[in-house]
Order: structure tokens, then sequence, then C-alpha cells
């Protein structure tokens, strides 16, 4: 029966058997590619992974003059640029959408804008990013930013439309609100775990478009590495660095569910 | 909409709670509301009733400020209505608390936003968390007054409906008001839920007769839309009714009726005997259709008041 409850234990040990049949099957593959040409790096096997994670965590450089370790450089270049970006996208996402819910006056001419350019694709616009803003920092940021903005406004305008009532808003008037402190103590507070879930819906999209303009103009970055490590077919590195993105994935997603959890206990998805 | 109103607390200036002048209400070539004059003392509890669409919940809004009329005007304690301010509270039949505030803190917001700023909030933190022990204190004890004391921390979700509606009502009194609205308040409870807080809204009154008697202004003015004719009789001491079935119901609708109702004791049994008559009398000339008559037949409160007045002075 569809939705049927099935005990812990048996869940539990399905998803560990769902992980281990991953594996496995890898392992299989791996080998099995082996066996045909002993020098293929393309599907490689654990051990190869192994090296190529040592690899990552090595200093650069020579013994003289080390280098602070591939994994590093990279990790900080993309971290740096998504936090940057997902910030001023965010900040800039949360006053557009809070304004456009809350004031017909400034829904009127900025719906129809948003709606239209939350449709073009972010990559696709990388060469006006490339045309204005270079392919610094900025461009990553900018990039980043926009990427995220359209979408993340037109829902946090939805969310004020619809999590917060006429009602709760006339309400906060008789109470003696004024308007700043119905849009703070009542729309702020009312779609903040929306909004958190939010950014936790853009992450993915966020590191899409920054590990496209990586491959493209990096010279440090994650999308930058495996873009270069793949064209040498060095696989090793390049699937430990997939799986660094899944890790930081993850721990974002955690992070922020958390995050919502503590600011927001009242909320029930 | 935008400037925040002094608070003035129960400083009344006026004698009337509210007043309606001449409040007529037009949607599009649609008259609505024709021509509504009404006046509530403090006090008062007033039900109004009418049949579907007749603009009940256009003069309810009207009154809080949301929707103003098309003509007329309308005073709280003498001051001009010009949009929802603190001298008008509100109780909706959905509630409308906000869900990420405790019961607690429902009751207190008002209080908070009075009583504090955003700056007081953000950079004056021991004065503002000083302020807020006694916003929370007070609002106890009026969780207390609604039965409610037990469930001070629970969220929105977490309360059913009779008692989401039992803070909501918390919510508007402590901000003392000069009138507040109850729009439909028990329609989404079950029967023994609205008995609760019928028998509730009967112990404001009996607080507002003893401070009469104390020579006090009563704290509690209610103006109550309900569709429930026996919650009117019972919980009211006044039944306004709205209706077109009268001799100009094209012009709009009209108060067709006005009347005292019997008050009840909150301890003592309902006795439904006591308010058949008004009853009929009440759906007799507010939603019979075929009943056309004058608009003012039934409108005779302030002559049955100054009646009793009389009968009490001996003359």
């Amino acid at each position: 029966m569809i939705r049927r409850a099935i005990p812990p234990w048996l869940f539990w040990l399905l998803a560990i058997g769902g992980v281990a049949f991953l594996l496995g099957a890898y392992e299989m593959v791996s080998a099995r590619q082996t066996r045909i040409n002993p020098l293929q790096s393309t599907i490689p096997s654990f051990e190869k992974l192994g090296e190529g994670l040592k690899q990552i965590f090595r200093p650069q450089g020579l013994p003289e003059n080390p280098k602070p370790p591939m994994f590093w450089v990279d990790i900080r270049a993309t971290l740096w640029r998504l936090f940057m970006g997902m910030g001023f996208g965010v900040a800039a996402s949360v006053v557009v959408g809070v304004l456009m819910g809350a004031y017909r006056w400034i829904e009127a001419p900025l719906g129809p804008v948003v709606m239209f350019l939350s449709k073009v694709p972010p990559t696709a616009m990388m060469p006006i990013y490339f045309a204005l803003v270079g392919t610094d920092q900025k461009m990553f940021t900018s990039m980043v930013a926009l990427g995220i903005f359209f979408t993340m406004t037109q829902s946090i305008y939805q969310a004020v439309r619809q999590d917060v009532s006429d009602e709760a808003i006339n309400k906060a008037y008789t109470l003696g609100a004024s308007e700043f402190e119905v849009i703070y103590e009542v729309i702020w507070k009312q779609i903040l775990p929306k909004i958190i879930d939010g950014i936790r819906l853009q992450i993915g999209p966020a590191m899409v478009f920054l590990l496209a303009a990586e491959m493209v103009v990096g010279n440090a970055g994650l999308g930058y590495q495996i873009r270069m490590q793949s064209r040498i077919l060095n696989m090793s590195i390049v699937y430990v660095y997939l799986a660094i993105l899944a890790f930081v994935g993850l721990i974002a997603e955690w992070g922020l569910a958390t995050l919502r959890k503590k600011l927001c206990p009242w909320y029930v998805d | 909409m935008s400037t925040k109103p002094k608070r003035i607390g129960q400083t009344f200036v006026s004698e009337f709670a509210l007043e309606i002048k001449a409040l007529s209400h037009v949607f599009g070539s649609y008259r609505v509301l024709d021509n509504i004059n009404l006046q509530v003392l403090p006090g008062q509890i007033v039900a109004v009733v009418g049949p579907s669409g007749c603009g009940k919940s256009t003069l309810l809004r009207a009154i809080l400020g949301t929707d103003p009329p098309t003509h007329g005007e309308i005073l709280t304690d003498g001051t001009p209505v010009c949009g929802p301010t603190r001298n008008v509270g509100i109780v909706y039949q959905n509630y409308a608390l906000y869900d990420f505030m405790s019961a607690e803190r429902n009751v207190g917001f008002g209080l908070k936003m009075d009583e504090t700023t955003m700056w007081m909030r953000f950079f004056q933190t021991r004065k503002y968390i000083a302020k807020r022990r006694g916003h929370i204190k007070k609002s106890l004890e009026f969780l207390r007054v609604v039965g409610l004391a037990d469930a001070c921390g629970k969220y929105p979700r977490e309360m059913s409906g009779g008692m989401r509606q039992r803070v909501a009502v918390a919510q508007a009194f402590i901000m003392r008001p000069k009138i507040v609205l109850l729009d439909e308040p028990f329609g989404a409870l079950d029967e023994a839920m609205r008995e609760d807080l019928q028998i509730m809204l009967l112990r404001f009154y009996q607080e507002n007769l003893i401070a009469k008697k104390e020579g006090r202004r009563p704290e509690y003015t209610i103006l109550m839309v309900t569709h429930e004719l026996n919650e009117a009789i019972y919980v009211a001491d006044r039944v306004i009714g709205l209706s077109r079935f009268h001799t100009n119901g094209n012009q709009g609708a009209a108060i067709v009726y006005d009347r005292p109702c019997p008050i009840f004791h909150p301890d003592n049994p309902r006795d439904f005997s006591k308010f058949v008559e008004q009853r009929e009398e009440l759906r007799k000339a507010v939603f019979d259709e075929e009943y056309i008559k004058d608009r003012d037949k039934y409108v005779t409160f302030w002559k049955e008041l100054g009646a009793l007045a009389n009968s009490v002075a001996g003359v």
C-alpha cells in the first residue's frame, strides 16, 4: 500500500544497503574496466580515489617553498564566491520581495520585470557579465547574486502575499504598530522560515552558475579544478571533488535546516 | 496608515464609544448600505445580525477603517476613523494570531508596539527587557481572565480553535481600545466552545456593570457581527438588524431593528424561553423577505432606554 510505514530498523537497513550497493556496483565496474585496460583512469578504483584524496591535501610547489594544498585553494575560492554572491542576492531579494508583497505600487512596476528576467537562464547571461563586470571576483559575485535574485524575489513576494493575511496586518495596526513595525515585526518574522527554505533551495542553482562560470573563466575553485583535471583524465581527483561538492551541499542543507529550527521553532513544514 | 497614533488608553472624550453618522457605501452602481446612523455607549455589547450579503462585514470594515465608507462619518470616542488604529480592536473569525509568537507574546504584542520603539528593541536592550517583563506579566493576567493561564507558552498551532479565539480576545482587550469589533468570532467553533466564549463575554458585561456602579467608565465595549440569533440575544444587551427588506430597500441595507435585549448572568443557566419572543420578532423584522415595513418600525432602542430611565427616575 502506498506510504505504508515500515519499521525503523528496516528503513536504516535499506538505506545502508542502497549506499553499499552503489559502492559495490562502482567497484565492480571499475574492476571490469581495469581488466580491459590496466591503465584506465576514467573509473578509478577506490585505491586510486584514495591517492587522489591524498593528492588534493598535499602542499603544492617545491618543498623549500610550499604552497597551500589544492583543495584549500579551490574550496576557499569557491565558497567565498558563493558566500558573497548569495549574500548580496538574498539581501536584495528579501528587500525587493518584501516591498513588492507589501506595497502594490512597488509590485506593479517590478512584478512583470522580475517575472520576465527570472525566465532567462543565468548561465546564458554569462557573456553579458563578462562584458559588464569583467572576469574577476565581481563577475562571480554578480552572476550568483543575479542568478538567484529573480527566483528568490518571486518566492519571497509569494510568501508575503500568501502567508501574511490582510487580517494579520490590519490587526497589527489596531495594536499600535507603525508601518515599519508591521514589516519587521509581522511580515519579516512570519516569512523568515520561507526565506531560509528559499536559501536552501537556491544553493543548488547558485552552485551550478558558479561552477559553470569557474569552468569558463576561473583560475581557482572547484569548477576550475574539475575542468582542468578532467582534461588530463585525472578522474580520481574529479570524483573526489564531486564528493566534496555533495558534502558541501549536505552541510549547507543541514546547517540551514538547523538554523530554521532554532530561529523558527513554531514552523512546521 | 502611516502614522503611529499616540496611546490615549481609556481617556474618553465623547459620550459615545462609537458614532456613525449618515453612512452609506456603494460598490460601483450597487448601494450596499444606506444612511446608517448608530451610537454605541461605552460598556454596551451590541450584536449585529442580518441576511447574508446585507453589508454587515462592509459596515465592520468601515468602522475598522480598512474600507472607508463612500458617504458619512464614523467617530470612535469623538475621533474620526481614517484607518485602522488602536482605538478600535478587532477579533476575526479565523483568529489571525501571529503564528511565530506564543500565546503570551501574542497577547503582549500590542503592549510591545505601544510602549517600546524599534530603537529601544535593538539598542537599549536592558530597558527593553525590563519593559517586556512587565508586558508578559500583564499578558499572563489577561490570559488568566480568559481562562488560558496554562497555555501561555503555546504557539497558535498547538492550541484548539477555542483557545486561539480566547487569545485573540485577550490580544484585543489588553489594549483597552474604545471599542472591539468581533467578526463572527465563534462561527468556526463547536457548540461547547461557543458557549464557553459566550459566557466569557457575559462576564465582561458583568464587569462593565460593576464599573458603571462604581462610577468608572466601562472597559468592554463590543460590536459583534453574528449570524446566530440566539447568540446575539444571549450575549448582547442590544441587537441591531441590517436588512434590505424595508420600504426603501432598493436604496441599500439599513438598520431595520434596534432594540435592547434581556441581560443574562454568566453563572445562571441559559433560559431560552426568555428570548424566544425576541428571536421571532428579529427573524420577522430582519430576515423575512415578504415583510416589507418602514425602516424605523423596530428601531426603538433609544426610546426604550429613555422610557426605562424615566421609570427608574419615577417620572
